[in-house]
């Protein structure tokens, strides 16, 4: 089981190393870290700081979105183009295939996510400063909500198009994103309002846990979060990579290949 | 007694309903057949009959509405089954970035066989499938050709019992029909079964030991190419050379597929005919006789009468409708 999903995963890590818009979203993302330079030399001392919260903002941006494009079309391309049908005739169970496809896009984004944290601790070196334990955990935090989102594009694409599931993707990126400002927003909503924003963000991830810096007193410069919270923000997170593969399995396993 | 098919369909459906309309089409209604072990098995229709259709669900690829495959005595799609099958996609499609070793060495990966299996597996097949030359060379650069000698070296990986073939010889040069007829008939000596769509009815005639012909979604007919095709003569086609500037008129009264090139006379007489009193009459006339010999049916006439049938019983059950 293990060496036919790692063969997915390796074949798939291939396919996304071929897709040359990853090659210019790092540019972009080194390009981030340079423009912090410029900004943070314009700022009053607060050149380090800059550089970290366009590194992470970066980061967590692009990663995400990376996420969503790679989610959206590597699966989908498998059944378009009929790949599929020569895999899936094989003695490899249709899960695996998908958590396979995930597998490889996690290792894409986690090489990904890695030259991000290492143009921001180079940007950060150039101006003296080092890798603070906040800033690691603020990097780990940032790779699961990458992580968390391939899994909301896959889930969606095993069912829809690009067009729809791309749409749908950034719609639950989004929501997890903000999940603290819409509960603030319907604090003093009517009952129903509130009702039904709760019941939708129930059904999202909460992606504001892997977010937590400018949120109350948290800052990554000073009083960031424990280690316990990371390790909570995690299992959040795989809670629902796992559940957001365990019904795109389900729901792959039903379709018809024609 | 006789061996447990190796395959074996029964009264197989699928029924898929238009995304807006709802409308319900049948691409199989009810095929069942049984394919021995160690033969080959023909399976021929027009486009849109359903052989594919047919083949995906054998492959677990598409969820039959109804009936049952085995293989092996393994029901699909357990991967008990595909652990025994090569299958041949239609018009395959495989990772254009990969070269063929590495497309085998994937294939190989999901069968679990072990790196120095893999790689004596696939070299031996390259060389097998004519591709050594291309070994080093991504699929993106393949031919069509090409694509289809690479799809049955990976259908070929596991060392299968049962192969699968949708259109095999789809794309391929003369040559290429005929390596590809010579390691079907090669599988055969080795015991395997061999289950193929084609559209070139020649090669199915040439190795199949059992055909069945499907249209608008079920089996018009089943059987050995000697209990289909009909024994007796359809005719008997006669060549005379005669001079290009003689009258030729009655002779060719009543007779079909005439052709006159030259100073060479070919037709066929209905088999009822007097062939004799012809050739008498043919001669009256100057003519040398080059050839005589019975048109019996082909597999291609056997294919076009059933479908031709289906298509008229279909039309008068639509018509009812």
């Amino acid at each position: 089981m293990l060496g036919r999903i790692w063969a997915i995963a390796l074949n798939t890590f291939r396919e996304a190393a071929r897709i040359k818009v990853l090659y210019g979203l790092l540019v972009l993302v080194f390009g981030a870290n340079f423009l912090a330079l410029v900004l943070g030399a314009m700022s009053y001392h607060e050149d380090v700081r800059v550089a970290q919260d366009i590194g992470l903002a970066g980061m967590s941006l692009f990663g995400s979105l990376t996420a969503i494009l790679l989610g959206l079309f590597l699966l989908y391309n498998e059944v378009q183009k009929r790949t599929v049908h020569a895999i899936v005739s094989k003695p490899i169970a249709r899960w695996e295939f998908v958590v396979g496809k995930w597998l490889g896009m996690a290792l894409v984004l986690s090489v990904l996510v890695g030259l991000f944290a290492l143009a921001m601790v180079l940007m950060l070196a150039f101006q003296g400063a080092g890798m603070s334990m906040a800033l690691v955990k603020a990097t780990l935090l940032a790779w699961l909500e990458v992580l968390t989102v391939a899994a909301i594009a896959i889930f969606f694409s095993s069912f829809s198009t690009p067009f729809l599931a791309g749409i749908f993707s950034l719609a639950m990126w989004v929501l997890g994103r903000v999940t603290p400002e819409i509960v603030d927003a319907t604090r003093a909503a009517s009952s129903w309002i509130r009702v039904t924003a709760h019941v939708a963000l129930e059904i999202v991830p909460d992606l504001s846990l892997m977010s937590p810096s400018g949120r109350g007193d948290v800052t990554i410069h000073s009083d960031f979060v424990s280690w316990g919270y990371v390790v909570c923000s995690a299992g959040h997170g795989v809670g629902w990579i796992i559940g957001l593969l365990a019904l795109a399995c389900l729901l792959f396993a039903r379709r018809d290949f024609v | 007694m006789d061996p447990a098919p190796a395959i074996d369909v029964r009264d197989l459906r699928k029924t898929y309903r238009t995304p807006f309309a709802r409308k319900k089409v049948e691409a199989l209604r009810g095929v069942t057949f049984a394919v021995e072990p160690g033969t080959i098995y023909g399976f021929v229709g027009p486009n849109g009959a359903g052989k594919t259709t047919t083949i995906r669900t054998m492959m677990g690829l598409i969820r039959p509405t109804g009936g049952s495959v085995k293989i092996l005595g393994h029901a699909i799609p357990s991967r008990a089954a595909r652990f025994k099958v090569g299958f041949l996609p239609e018009s395959p499609y495989f990772y254009d970035y990969l070269t063929v070793a590495e497309l085998l060495d994937l294939t190989g990966r999901l069968f679990g066989l072990s790196h120095a299996e893999r790689t004596k597996r696939a070299d031996e097949l390259i060389d097998r499938v004519g591709l050594g030359r291309a070994r080093a060379q991504s699929l993106k650069k393949f031919s069509k050709g090409m694509l289809q000698r690479a799809g049955l070296a990976q259908a070929l990986m596991n060392d299968p019992e049962v192969v699968v073939l949708d259109e095999p010889m789809s794309g391929l040069d003369p040559i290429g029909r005929k390596e590809v007829r010579d390691l079907i008939l090669e599988l055969r000596e080795k015991k395997k079964t061999v289950f193929f769509s084609s559209h070139i009815l020649t090669d199915i005639e040439a190795i199949a030991d059992h055909v069945a012909i499907i249209a608008r979604g079920s089996l018009s007919a089943q059987g050995t190419p000697a209990e289909l095709i009909q024994k007796s003569a359809l005719g008997v086609d006669v060549t005379v050379r005669i001079a290009a500037d003689v009258a030729v008129d009655d002779l060719t009264a009543g007779a079909t597929h005439v052709r006159r090139t030259g100073d060479e006379l070919s037709l066929t007489l209905a088999a009822d005919a007097d062939v004799d009193a012809w050739l008498a009459k043919s001669r009256e006339r100057g003519a040398r006789v080059i050839a005589v010999a019975p048109r019996h049916e082909t597999l291609e006439d056997l294919f076009l009468r059933r479908i031709a049938s289906a298509d008229a019983s279909g039309e008068a059950t639509e018509g009812r409708v």
